[in-house]
């Protein structure tokens, strides 16, 4: 698992690849609290990488998006391929969390 | 910290004068000394007094020290007695196989008395601290292993008896305590209730989570023949005590005069149906619920079915499915599918055992990182 973050004009964007699992669950929790810790109310998480989630992983996202909604901001989740795609559906976080099919169009969303 | 007693150094040397030398060295450490002359000797009061750590000499008539520091560790209860070798050998390769049999230092003579000393402090203290992980280490599994005997006294002691269905569970935590969870209600004219949750996380977090739910079901005020309102009741309560966690879970009513069958669904997998009468296997999907413990619900969709003589049902957590192989290959739904779909003839528990064996075949010894619930019901 690989966290990457960066921020465009005010926007958040941190790109999770491989597999976010027991392993690695608490290593994204801490790069993740890290990352907004320094502020921010915009983010959007890119999983146009992630392979695997568990529900652990789901855990963290929501976190993230729960402290992203206590500062009155938006979050979008992007780019979501195959079987995390299922996860998110399954499990009915797709309702409490806004997905966007590309990267772009949740920047695009967000600007 | 306390020490109940003081720590002990044996120290192992043929020739008396040396013993005296080291005796007076160490007085000032402040441990009780014993003292051998022989390897046999050595042996015997290691044995018995299981000293803190021991000083050895390594030429000695008999048997030597390397000899005895071999012994010493081959026997579990003298195996973590850290041993330093003291000896006239000097060469690379006398301190390489004293280390390659197991001693912590090798120290070479003639010594210089700080030296011998501060090596001395720091193998105690490293003894005493490893000890003390050891202790913690133990301590901590028994309270898991508590945890765990107590959520299983949380489980449904045996399966309901309906009329017109037959039921079989396979319950296994990973790590202990875990936080899957089933339960049964029996309600009046021949309706049962089902419940399966899976509470985010492992060992006692999730345990904690798990009885809670437990304890709000048994608590629920009335009949709990609507499955909307029993995850409605769940969900509200638990949004005050799981943050930031969370609770998939199913609810299903099943009326075995009408054989129909209601569900209501939290973000919980969909459970699998096989049909008698095309002897097909699908999933049941609802979705757009998200698990409880979050956020309020608006409105819980309740879907249903009606089933037939020789249906089944298939209620799992994702334990199961997200079963991993050595080679990080997930077990998935559609091997369950499959497995449930080839082995339906028999009855629940033939089709339970089947679903059991082809996971672990899959898995092929990689353990679970997760709790694992199969549930099977049948229509007769």
């Amino acid at each position: 698992m690989e966290i990457t973050h960066k921020e465009e004009s005010g926007i958040l964007l941190v790109a999770i690849k491989g597999r976010l699992d027991g392993l690695t669950v608490p290593i994204a929790e801490r790069s993740i609290n890290e990352i907004l810790e320094r502020g921010g109310d915009r983010l959007l998480f890119d999983f146009s990488e992630l392979e695997y989630l568990s529900s652990g992983g789901l855990r963290v996202i929501l976190s993230a998006a729960k402290e992203i909604k206590r500062r009155e901001g938006q979050v979008f989740l992007c780019a979501m391929q195959g079987y995390v795609k299922e996860i998110f559906e399954v499990s009915g976080f797709t309702s409490i969390i806004p997905i966007k099919d590309t990267v772009e169009s949740g920047i695009a969303e967000l600007q | 910290m306390i020490h109940m007693q003081k720590e002990s150094i044996l120290m192992v040397d043929d020739n008396p004068t040396n013993l005296q030398v080291l005796f007076q060295t160490l007085e000032g450490v402040g441990c009780r000394m014993l003292v051998a002359k022989d390897g046999q000797t050595a042996l015997t009061i290691a044995e018995k007094k299981l000293p803190d750590l021991i000083l050895l000499d390594i030429m000695m008539p008999g048997m030597d020290g390397y000899e005895v520091c071999r012994r010493l560790k081959s026997q579990s209860l003298t195996q973590n007695i850290p041993v330093i070798f003291l000896s006239a050998l000097s060469e690379t390769e006398d301190k390489v196989k004293g280390l390659d049999i197991g001693a912590v230092d090798y120290i070479t003579k003639p010594f210089q008395p700080e030296e011998v000393i501060a090596r001395v402090n720091t193998h105690l203290t490293i003894h005493r601290l490893k000890s003390e992980v050891e202790t913690q280490k133990d301590q901590l599994e028994h309270e898991l292993k508590t945890v765990s005997d107590l959520q299983c006294d949380l489980l449904p002691e045996k399966l309901p008896d309906i009329d017109g269905l037959e039921l079989a569970v396979y319950y296994e935590t990973s790590r202990y305590a875990g936080g899957d969870y089933y339960d049964f209600s029996e309600m009046p004219d021949n309706c049962l209730g089902i419940l399966l949750a899976d509470a985010e996380g492992h060992s006692a977090p999730a345990a904690v989570r798990m009885a809670m739910t437990r304890a709000l079901f048994s608590a629920y005020p009335s009949v709990p023949s609507d499955p909307a309102d029993v995850l409605t009741y769940l969900n509200r309560h638990l949004c005050k005590v799981v943050e930031p966690s969370f609770i998939t879970a199913l609810y299903m009513v099943y009326d075995a005069h009408q054989q129909l069958l209601q569900m209501a669904n939290a973000g919980h997998p969909p459970p699998l149906i096989y049909r008698a009468s095309d002897g097909a296997v699908t999933t049941w999907p609802m979705r757009g619920l998200f698990p409880m413990g979050i956020d309020l619900y608006d409105h819980v969709p309740v879907s249903e079915k009606k089933l037939e003589k020789g249906d089944r049902l298939l209620l799992y957590t994702d334990g199961v499915t997200e079963r991993f192989n050595p080679l990080r290959e997930m077990y998935g739904e559609q091997r369950l599918i499959k497995q449930f779909a080839a082995g339906s003839a028999g009855n629940t528990k033939d089709i339970l055992d089947g679903i059991i064996y082809d996971v672990e075949k899959f898995a092929d010894g990689q353990s679970a990182d997760d709790d694992q619930v199969l549930l099977v019901v049948i229509v007769k």
